[in-house]
């Protein structure tokens, strides 16, 4: 009983997400795009890429999804839950098949999202993601009071229903087109009207909530908005850490060990940021440079299905990779520049040219690449620092920072399905053991009179991540082989620190 | 031919207190190590030089000749008793024990090629199988016990007895106490809890019957450390496994944390030393050249050009609990010649010839009584400071 009430939900609540799709017939209508060199995308093309995108993501986490889509009526064809990666094929199929057609019941849509994350008494606990790209012209049973006239007759008000007591709910609306023109776009008057209603109700309830808009023109803006993503795939020596043998797992660590403390011959390392534990949004605003997604892709057996329609372009980009097509990959990357974060670009430019052979141009490109990672938001920076990392370290062959990088980048990639609070202790032991790094080299450079105080700290802090260590493995005693293999390699690392 | 081993076999509870504490005059010594750091072969060689006279090697040579006031326990006839605990079923509810003894006793064998034989028996003469991550049968522990005395006889306090104690065939069980301190217990009555045995990696993966009986290993030797006066920590400095070197250090570390903690004496015995090059060489040269008396320079070895990289960790305790200079000896309870052979100093001096026919010969010993005579004067130290 007591447990229940201790552990803090927020972190799981927020998780919990609804997509709410428009699938009206507008939807089929190219989106402009002036900067790019690329034919025009339907909207629907686009957005079909984020939900598969999103669809990837919550398999890989094991967060619960939910997906609604809406004309003039509601549809759940992934209703809220897990989402398991083998059953991934047939929600990919399910949604290539949705064609759109008719008009938009945007509001009795949203109605239907806030029935999925609502818990209760506890009222509606999630985030809800819109993306439409029209005005509510079709709700039968939701309406949304205005300062001139109430809700119409035989509706019900959304704002309450959608807000009711105890909820803490995160609304994003992603409207495609400009509402200028009825039917053209969407009506962020209209749009704003309401999560101003949202916000105030919020406010008189005394509830945690955030409510945002954007409207998106271009095909490019869209893309970016939803789908800013840093995709990368996997070399085809990787080895999960658990398939290791013990001895192959200590040379692992001892070899990671080496690259965190000789910096002169491992410059790369740092370069990179320690990993923390990931802080969940505190609110939706937009930001201009919004975070990356990171994503990388096991390239064993081929390219994954659905690329294209999971990345656009650049789903198209990894596909000609993997194919060995390195031409075909790169002329690609070119006419999608407008369309793809430059530091994704980039770094494709350096792997594709470095697949070739093309050493001087692969470099050159790695070179803009890091100073384009140095502009991103801390959310995703240290994320695609060490895929930078990686493949610097493959292209000097230093199989040192490899293997630290990797193990890093792998803990926290497969870490996200574990429980968090494991994930979170775990990228708090690995940011510790990297910094490590500053007391041993202190013990390296300090003069004979030096040596033993700088010793002396450096082991206080070796005995202060060795005592963490084993609280961790005392709580996450049984938190699967990933969690395990984690703290068995840092564990190595420590010893090896010396 | 006198029979030197005596066999009994007694049964009690695993519960019961064996013995009360010895009086202030005595003390009990601790060896810990990690499987293969030579625990083992120290008792049994040592043995041999308390109850044979078998000498002992001093490299870099003594001052005082190696003239050490350590002694056999010539009151008590034996030398080392090794006994065997075994649970004939882990899942008995009582735990009893079933217990078989093995005595050297303090007297020459007829045939000395024999005892030679089985002194210096490796672990697949013995019978022994792997031992990590379980003791040597998965239901059995040896506790090795050596009596000697510390001080000179003659004085009016006479010598005083002392035991060296070890759990052997249990390095595994002692890696883990020490290096987890979420294990230790705080009494000779504390029991390691199944909740604590979890910082052990993958112990949960674990049978269950060999969970318990690490646990009760775990148990056990927290008590017989919880008694001990002082610890010899046992480091091998030629371990090929990474993973090993890693249980070593952590080890390691994990002594430095007790013994700080208690304020108990901590020696170290870099065990196996004949495995390093250079000190290898001195200790060829010493056996051949009976004139030679080595200026080898342990500490400036430990800390610059020892490749194992303890120097650092050295460092940071010194002056913590141990001085590098005092406390830190490299010794080799049976230098081999390196080629699966014991390096045999015949009764001439000379080494003599591994192969062809077997002559008399005795083993070479280097330092070995170095961290015992260090341990016995840090103990007393210690009382002498707190009795003033």
């Amino acid at each position: 009983m007591q447990e229940a009430t201790a552990a803090p939900p927020e972190l799981k609540l927020r998780e919990r997400n609804v997509l709410l799709l428009d699938l009206s017939k507008s939807m089929l209508a190219p989106l402009p795009d002036p900067q790019g060199n690329r034919s025009e995308r339907q909207k629907i093309e686009v957005a079909r890429t984020a939900v598969f995108r999103i669809l990837q993501d919550a398999a890989a986490s094991g967060t619960p999804f939910g997906l609604v889509t809406f004309t003039e009526t509601v549809r759940v064809p992934v209703p809220l839950g897990e989402v398991h990666r083998e059953n991934l094929p047939y929600i990919e199929n399910l949604l290539a098949l949705l064609q759109p057609s008719g008009r938009s019941a945007v509001w009795d849509a949203i109605a239907v999202g806030a029935d999925l994350l609502r818990m209760g008494v506890q009222g509606v606990r999630g985030n809800l993601v819109l993306v439409t790209d029209g005005w509510d012209n079709a709700s039968t049973r939701f309406g949304v009071r205005t300062e001139a006239e109430p809700v119409k007759g035989g509706l019900t008000d959304l704002v309450p229903y959608v807000l009711p007591p105890n909820s803490e709910l995160s609304l994003r609306i992603v409207g495609i087109g400009s509402g200028i023109e009825r039917d053209r776009g969407v009506d962020a008057g209209s749009m704003n009207g309401f999560l101003d209603q949202l916000r105030a109700r919020a406010q008189e309830l005394g509830l945690a909530g955030a409510f945002g808009f954007q409207e998106v023109t271009t095909g490019t803006q869209l893309f970016a908005q939803m789908v800013q993503a840093f995709l990368d795939v996997g070399y085809d020596d990787d080895r999960p850490l658990e398939e290791l043998h013990p001895e192959e797992l200590a040379q692992h660590a001892a070899s990671a060990a080496r690259a965190l403390k000789e910096p002169q011959q491992h410059a790369t390392v740092s370069r990179l940021r320690a990993p923390r534990p990931s802080v969940p949004p505190t609110d939706v605003s937009y930001l201009e440079s919004p975070d990356l997604e990171v994503g990388v892709l096991s390239a064993s057996g081929g390219a994954p299905a659905y690329l294209k329609e999971r990345y656009g372009p650049l789903g198209e980009v990894v596909e000609a990779y993997i194919g060995g097509q390195y031409p075909r990959a790169l002329a690609i990357l070119t006419d999608a520049k407008a369309v793809l974060p430059p530091v994704t670009r980039l770094y494709w430019e350096a792997r594709i040219q470095f697949a070739q052979r093309a050493v001087v141009e692969a470099a050159r490109a790695l070179l803009q690449a890091w100073s384009e990672a140095e502009k991103l938001p801390a959310g995703s920076q240290a994320s695609v620092l060490r895929r930078l990392a990686l493949l610097q370290a493959r292209m000097q062959n230093d199989k040192e920072t490899e293997t630290l990088v990797r193990f890093i980048d792998d803990t926290e990639h497969r870490l996200g399905g574990v429980d968090p609070a494991a994930r979170e202790r775990l990228m708090d032991l690995l940011g510790r053991l990297m910094e490590l790094r500053g007391t041993y080299q202190l013990t390296r450079l300090a003069g004979e009179g030096d040596l033993q105080d700088a010793a002396l700290r450096h082991e206080a802090a070796v005995e202060d991540v060795f005592g963490r260590l084993q609280d961790a493995r005392l709580e996450f005693s049984s938190a699967g082989a990933v969690v395990e293999g984690a703290l068995d390699f840092i564990e190595i690392c420590l010893a090896e620190m010396r | 031919m006198a029979e030197v081993k005596v066999t009994t076999r007694t049964k009690r509870s695993a519960g019961t207190k064996r013995e009360t504490k010895p009086s202030i005059e005595s003390a009990r010594i601790a060896v810990v190590g990690i499987p293969a750091s030579g625990k083992t072969t120290y008792f049994r060689f040592l043995s041999g030089h308390f109850g044979l006279n078998l000498p002992i090697l001093y490299v870099p040579a003594r001052e005082d000749g190696g003239n050490l006031p350590l002694y056999g326990d010539l009151d008590n006839d034996v030398a080392l008793e090794e006994t065997t605990y075994e649970t004939t079923d882990p899942t008995d509810p009582e735990e009893s024990l079933e217990t078989t003894t093995r005595y050297y006793v303090n007297r020459p064998m007829e045939d000395r090629k024999k005892l030679w034989v089985e002194l210096s028996a490796g672990r697949e003469d013995q019978g022994i199988l792997t031992k990590y991550p379980l003791p040597t049968k998965f239901n059995q522990f040896v506790e090795m016990k050596m009596h000697f005395r510390y001080g000179a006889p003659e004085d009016k306090t006479g010598s005083r007895p002392m035991e060296l104690n070890t759990v052997d065939e249990a390095g595994g069980i002692i890696a883990d106490y020490f290096s987890y301190d979420r294990l230790w217990i705080d009494s000779t009555e504390g029991e390691v809890t199944e909740k604590s045995c979890r910082v052990i990696p993958h112990f949960d993966s674990w049978r269950p019957d060999r969970r318990d009986l690490w646990r009760r290993g775990l148990t056990l030797l927290g008590r017989f450390v919880q008694e001990a006066d002082a610890i010899i920590l046992f480091l091998s400095p030629a371990l090929a496994s990474l993973r090993d070197q890693a249980q070593q250090i952590n080890l390691a570390r994990g002594v430095f944390r007790y013994t700080r903690a208690r304020d108990i004496p901590l020696v170290i015995a870099i065990s196996k030393a004949d495995k390093l090059k250079e000190f290898y060489g001195e200790v060829d040269r010493s056996v051949r050249e009976r004139t030679f008396r080595s200026q080898f320079d342990p500490v400036d070895f430990l800390l610059r050009r020892d490749g194992a990289g303890m120097g650092t960790i050295l460092v940071a305790q010194e002056g913590r609990g141990i001085s590098i200079k005092e406390d830190v000896f490299l010794v080799s309870s049976a230098v081999s010649t390196g080629e699966g052979h014991p390096l045999m100093v015949g009764e001439g001096g000379q080494e003599a010839p591994a192969m062809g026919t077997p002559t008399l010969g005795v083993p070479v010993m280097v330092n070995t009584t170095l961290p015992l005579a260090r341990a016995c004067e840090r103990i007393l130290q210690k009382r002498a400071t707190k009795g003033s």
